[in-house]
């Protein structure tokens, strides 16, 4: 009984991994002078063919109803990813425009002098020569229309 | 999306198949498969190509199924299931059956009844197996489990199953 319940063992693995030759032999061998075994590996054998015979139909529609929401969903991922992409754009476009800006006043501040500027006038320049068109071209990546923005 | 409509064609209806074998329910497959497509259109960066597509789809749409599954039952707030990922998936379905209108044989027939109230644990690992061929390990990877467990899964099941026809043949069936 204990040798059968080795064998029967051994059947449920030569459905389920793989086994050796030997291996394999020795169930064919065993089978020859075992009834209870034969009819176990035909009843194992059954009901695997068995659990091979479901048809399962799915709708007729349902490939292209899938591919339609599919289509869908990948305009609203790149309409989400664009969008994404230019709001950090702009982020980095307006932090480069201050901290430019920030440097530029710097340097324009040690012109005061010797160019006989009043401090008023280096920050009207730096406001109107610097800051503003930067902050400007930032501006512009927000306002283009569509994807022509030059980063998508 | 060129691709991935291929994909669509070519394994939509075993992903349904392998749901089906999961919730036991096909009005779940079939909602189940198309979260599963959409999964899979936005992890499609996290997809390694060199490895079969089939494991990977199959345990995103397992997954979801878990998830799905537990929102489902926490809503409902029938039963308190412990925090494992399996165990939402141990209780048997009720309603009418899948299996019994998709088997095509006298023996599919049989197996059908047993398939229905089998657990669904057992249930994907012998569809895995045997109807979608995966090795072992691709079963693994599928159900985030040893492969001892996968195999001990199976064998379980087989043996349920089998009982189906010793049991219909000892009563002359």
């Amino acid at each position: 009984m204990e040798g059968d319940k080795r064998f029967r063992e051994l059947i449920d693995r030569s459905f389920v991994e793989e086994i050796s030759e030997g291996e394999r032999k020795l169930i064919h061998d065993h089978i020859r002078d075992c009834d209870g075994c034969k009819r176990y590996l035909e009843l194992t054998a059954r009901t695997i063919r068995g659990l091979r015979e479901f048809t399962f139909t799915s709708g007729p529609d349902s490939n292209a109803q899938i591919r339609e929401i599919l289509t869908h969903h990948t305009e609203t991922m790149r309409q989400h990813n664009l969008q994404f992409k230019v709001w950090a754009a702009f982020a980095a476009a307006l932090s480069m425009s201050i901290v430019g800006s920030a440097l530029v006043y710097q340097v324009a501040k040690l012109l005061t002098v010797p160019m006989h500027f009043d401090t008023a006038q280096v920050q009207a320049g730096v406001l109107v020569f610097w800051l503003l068109p930067s902050f400007c071209s930032a501006l512009r990546l927000l306002a283009a229309p569509g994807e022509n923005r030059g980063i998508a | 999306m060129e691709l991935l409509a291929d994909l669509v064609e070519r394994c939509q209806h075993r992903l349904v198949r392998y749901l089906l074998y999961l919730t036991g329910r096909r009005e779940y497959a079939e909602d189940l498969a198309q979260e599963t497509w959409i999964r899979v259109l936005q992890r499609s960066s996290q997809y390694n190509g060199r490895q079969r597509f089939d494991p990977w789809l199959f345990a995103i749409a397992r997954n979801l199924t878990i998830d799905y599954l537990r929102k489902k039952r926490k809503a409902a707030q029938t039963v308190s299931l412990p925090d494992d990922h399996d165990a939402v998936l141990l209780l048997p379905s009720s309603g009418p059956s899948p299996f019994e209108a998709a088997a095509r044989s006298q023996d599919a027939m049989r197996l059908a009844c047993r398939l229905q109230i089998l657990a669904p644990l057992y249930r994907e690992a012998l569809l895995l197996r045997f109807q979608e061929d995966m090795s072992l390990p691709e079963i693994a990877q599928v159900l985030g489990a040893p492969v001892t467990t996968v195999s001990s899964r199976i064998y379980r099941g087989l043996a349920t199953l089998r009982s189906a026809f010793e049991e219909g043949d000892s009563h002359g069936g």
